[in-house]
């Protein structure tokens, strides 16, 4: 369908172009200079480059073969799911709940805002002092009420993911929630009376008129969420920085800022940041064709 | 206004049921796990000093409670500068992004044209980059410009709010894709059957209509240019050029230890947001705009 | 229309700006660099304006000496001082590195005076003590001349040095008290360190508090010193298995031995540096290796407990005496090529530096550490810690730099990464050491 209006293509340009100036002297044209740097041999961030590597690929074998960088995807790709289905779906939940509530709907829309609106740096804190090892909240808790004997390292080889995984989760819950909510806004009225008038019961109404419209919304939330997952950098890197416990919980975007900054390793990072736009890109795209937006 | 009449309609008995308890219990038990922590932060920032490590999560009562770490920030920082130019940067950036953004989303949803597929992928590339793999080369583009480096605090400014702009483009625009694409395009054709050209359309259908996606997209555009301590730092060197956030962040101790400052510090960057929240999430309620329109 | 209105308005706000702005670049305001104007006469006693970065900025110990410092010079000399100080982290290397590629570099720079900066000498950034002092024969005149520290890169000087640093023991004596362990003093010797430890551990308290995982600089350092001695301490090794090597080789095997007999904290491997020492401020662990910055911490955290602490001498083995210490000064301040070819921003930025590192100011920064002054620093009103600091200086008998400076900080960086693989086994000792040397 291609509406009349739509079929002169001269305002094309003058919608698109603005923006497109932004993004390729902000973005693209300095990614481009990093897509070389990842070709050549840079040792600290700022500094000239040495040449090129040899062979020129050669970041890029390095990456298959380096064990953190296998451990930084597979840990990634558990985030990623996590975020779909924990954040994302439990987010989808929240906005169903308050979209019926008449009391306090404000409220919850406010308060549910807060865990992202604080800096990673304070959040990270907290959740340090949450679970210390010694004398953290969570340990305390386990000793006093349920009599645990020792302290738990929440960051050892067991327990790490978890610890890892819960903050991250916690706070962008509400960022979804609110893109979710916006989104149930637009839903015409009219349409649930229909419903209603036809007999559907409030489970139906979900399922038949509100998740279809959402759709468009829920596939954004979904490219949102993989993008997300493939950067996060600053609440997993103060909590559980240089891939704590023995480098096991590398995600990709921490361990690209561990080699830019701390490793002195630019091109190698370089090289990272490159494979996690591919990914991006591959992922997001794919769940857009699985998940596809409809034109009204 | 233009109250939506749902809320009148009745669920069907006039008593609580359980399906309400259980969406209100669902509900509370979230919120007290968001509110939490900023509690947390708030009785934190008066408590005293060497408390905190060992007490952090009751409530300071008298002698543990101090003003102290707000004095100290103060003193520390030159607020009314930093808060300037924190909100000069963000609001810039969160208005011009929006102008552009909707253009964008609204051309890229409406138009089919050859290579649409492909900018959308350019788009959602751009979503990835990480801030600190293009700021070097976005530096010494700004430095050949002549307008970074300069000492000159509103050119310092305006070097951080360029790249801040292009950061959130793109996140803005496959947000209000996502929105736009679910107006019915109906509206837009009895428009442009009155006669509106499509510029038209767009500033009198498209961005009233979507009023509620634009201002979800503002509020974390400029949520995240306000926090975007990287570009920040990077860029703004002088002390009458720095932001709020650039500020306090230098103010907390690298060993953090001193965490009733590190607290107050939180608190006082987070106020000028959660206003601007508040005040844009007027704009998300449902059934606002919908019912305006008819047809 | 509201919004159209806004954004219109914010756009020629933002236009406004800019244009003014350019404008501006005709007449300096006050904070226009005053290079713009070179070419224009010099007039008589013109304030001059210098660029200045240091890292007395932030949340540096010192910055409130350095900005008064700055007010004094500024007062004195009636010239300006554009201060773009910060703390000292990888982003702020990376941002002045990148400065001195682009061209916008300060005028005067506070930085390290090791490999890290060899990029710029390198690249003639900065100038040399020997060729200021071809113009100003009394420039750094009172620093002692053995202890300005040549570059790595070529062997010359160019930083003049500010304020050094030690690396000594920290021991909490409640601790130790409770344990039945005596302060150790200046012969503590390894087996004596040892058998305490099991004292200490045995009495349920933590011997030594270290996080492996993040900060295992200062153990690796002593380590490799106690199977050396102060002459041969900054060798470097070319592989795993020369003499040097095989010295670190041992170092790495003391450290293993302390993990392996359960005297580090249980949670070494996960544990944040902040958190470990924390034990030993909450009187849980005794001893701790830490620098001359760190009483500072104790100062500001522990001032009602501050007695609970003193500093001792790390124990020594075989031909390292516990009295042989670690420092040095590691920062100072370069002059850069750019200032030096402006004859205004010359003078300025000598008289600049000359009264950060005069006596007077230099003792305002300095408590106990390591100075090059001829005549030595004369701090006032030590408490307590800094006196037992200052007892522990008093009887050093020899003091080296540390040899990990020598090493560029990717190959630290890499060593040091592999300290938990070395003790947990996950890699040999010989392997991690040829790692980082194969980084160089």
């Amino acid at each position: 369908m291609n509406s009349a209006i739509y079929r002169d293509k001269k305002p094309l340009l003058l919608f698109l172009l603005p923006a497109f100036v932004f993004l390729t002297f902000f973005l693209y044209y300095p990614f481009i200079q990093n897509i070389f740097n990842s070709f050549m041999n840079i040792s600290g961030l700022g500094t000239a480059s040495k040449g090129m590597i040899d062979p020129w690929y050669g970041n890029y074998v390095k990456m298959y073969e380096d064990p953190n960088m296998m451990t930084a995807f597979k840990n990634t790709m558990i985030l990623t799911v996590c975020t779909i289905v924990i954040q994302v779906g439990f987010a989808l939940v929240l906005a169903l709940l308050v979209d019926r509530i008449k009391k306090g709907a404000k409220l919850f829309r406010t308060v549910y805002f807060f865990p992202i609106v604080i800096s990673a740096t304070a959040l990270g804190l907290m959740f340090n002092l949450v679970f210390l090892y010694k004398g953290g909240m969570l340990n305390q808790f386990l000793q006093k009420v349920f009599g645990v004997a020792e302290n738990i390292d929440w960051k050892s080889e067991e327990h790490f993911l978890l610890t890892m995984l819960t903050p991250v989760m916690w706070q962008y819950i509400g960022f979804y929630f609110v893109v979710l909510v916006t989104g149930l806004s637009s839903i015409p009225v009219e349409m649930y009376e229909a419903a209603q008038l036809d007999g559907a019961n409030s489970m139906q109404r979900i399922r038949y008129v509100t998740l279809p419209l959402l759709r468009n919304v829920i596939s954004t939330c979904l490219i949102l969420a993989i993008t997300g997952a493939l950067k996060v950098f600053d609440l997993p890197w103060v909590m559980m920085g240089s891939g704590i416990p023995m480098d096991r919980s590398w995600l990709m975007g921490t361990y690209m800022y561990n080699q830019a900054f701390l490793r002195g390793d630019v091109d190698y990072s370089s090289a990272i940041a490159v494979m996690i736009v591919v990914l991006g890109v591959v992922f997001a795209k794919l769940a857009n064709t699985l998940f596809k937006q409809k034109d009204y | 206004m233009h109250y939506s009449y749902r809320h009148n309609k009745t669920r069907e008995k006039k008593k609580i049921s359980v399906s309400q308890i259980i969406t209100y219990a669902v509900l509370i038990g979230w919120g007290l796990t968001t509110i939490y922590p900023f509690f947390w932060v708030i009785i934190n920032s008066f408590r005293v000093k060497g408390k905190i490590r060992s007490d952090s999560f009751s409530i300071p009562w008298g002698s543990s409670f101090t003003l102290d770490n707000y004095r100290v920030a103060a003193e520390r920082a030159d607020f009314g500068n930093a808060y300037l130019n924190s909100l000069v940067v963000s609001i810039a950036v969160t208005l011009v992004v929006i102008l552009l953004a909707g253009f964008a989303a609204y051309a890229l949803v409406r138009y089919k044209f050859k290579g649409r597929n492909f900018i959308h992928s350019l788009i959602i590339a751009s979503m990835m980059f990480p801030v600190f793999s293009t700021i070097i080369p976005v530096f010494r583009m700004e430095v050949a410009w002549g307008i970074a480096s300069t000492g000159n605090r509103w050119l310092s400014i305006l070097s951080v709010i360029l790249p801040q702009i292009a950061g959130n483009l793109s996140f803005a625009i496959i947000v209000l894709m996502g929105f736009i694409r679910s107006l019915p395009i109906s509206l837009e054709e009895s428009a442009y059957i009155d006669g509106c050209d499509v510029v038209r359309i767009y500033f009198r259908i498209i961005m009233p209509i979507a009023r509620p996606s634009f201002a979800t997209v503002a509020i974390f555009t400029f949520l995240w240019s306000y926090n975007d301590l990287f570009t920040q730092m990077f860029l703004l060197r002088y002390p009458k050029e720095k932001t709020i956030t650039l500020l306090l962040n230098e103010i907390n101790s690298q060993a953090g230890v001193n965490y009733g400052l590190m607290a107050s510090s939180v608190v006082l960057v987070v106020i000028p947001v959660l206003i601007v929240y508040v005040v844009l999430q007027k704009n998300i309620i449902k059934g606002l705009t919908v019912g305006a329109i008819k047809g | 229309m509201k919004k159209i209105i806004a954004i219109l308005l914010v756009l020629t706000m933002v236009l406004a700006v800019f244009s003014g702005c350019t404008g501006q670049s005709e007449q300096p305001a006050s904070d226009v660099k005053v290079s713009e104007e070179e070419g224009k006469p010099a007039e008589q006693a013109k304030p001059v304006e210098i660029t200045v970065v240091t890292s007395y900025g932030g949340d540096d110990g010192n910055r409130g000496n350095y900005e008064n410092a700055i007010a004094g010079f500024e007062d004195a000399t009636g010239n300006k001082v554009l201060d773009a100080s910060a703390t000292a982290n990888e982003d702020w290397k990376a941002k002045v590195m990148t400065d001195f590629e682009t061209g916008t570099e300060p005028d005067v720079l506070f930085y390290f005076l090791g490999a890290d900066a060899n990029s710029i000498i390198e690249a003639d950034k900065v100038v040399s003590l020997e060729e200021i002092r071809a113009e100003y024969p009394d420039y750094a005149s009172n620093m002692k001349e053995d202890l300005l520290v040549p570059s790595p890169a070529d062997g010359n000087v160019y930083g003049v040095p500010s304020s050094g640093f030690w690396e000594s023991l920290f021991v909490n004596t409640k601790v130790l008290e409770a344990a039945g362990v005596k302060v150790p003093d200046g012969d503590y010797t390894w087996d004596q360190f040892l058998a305490d430890c099991q004292k200490i551990n045995d009495a349920g308290y933590t011997p030594v508090a270290v996080s492996l995982q993040e900060v295992p600089h200062y153990w690796f350092e002593f380590s490799v010193y106690n199977n050396g001695n102060v002459s041969n301490h900054l060798d470097m090794p070319t592989s795993a298995v020369d003499a040097t090597g095989e010295k670190w080789a041992a170092g790495f095997e003391d450290l293993k031995q302390l993990y392996d007999l359960g005297y580090l904290p249980e949670n070494t491997l996960t544990a944040t540096d902040a958190e470990t020492v924390q034990l030993v401020a909450d009187g849980e662990a005794a001893f701790l290796i830490d620098g001359s910055w760190k009483v500072g911490y104790f100062v500001e955290n522990c001032s009602d407990h501050l007695g609970d602490f003193a500093l001792r001498y790390v124990p020594g083995k075989d031909e390292r005496k516990a009295t042989d210490i670690i420092g040095g000064i590691s920062m100072g301040y370069y002059i850069t090529r750019q200032a030096w070819e402006d004859s205004e921003k010359r003078d300025a930025a000598i008289e600049f530096i000359s009264h950060m590192t005069s006596d007077e100011v230099l003792s305002t920064f300095v408590t106990t550490e390591v100075t090059a002054l001829k005549n030595g620093a004369s701090p006032a009103g030590l408490n307590e810690l800094q006196q037992s600091a200052a007892e522990m200086t008093g009887g050093v008998t020899g003091i080296v730099a540390p040899v990990q400076d020598k090493l560029s900080s990717e190959a630290r960086a890499d060593l040091f990464s592999n300290v938990k693989n070395i003790v947990t086994g996950k890699i040999t000792i010989a392997e991690a050491i040829e790692s980082a040397l194969s980084i160089g």
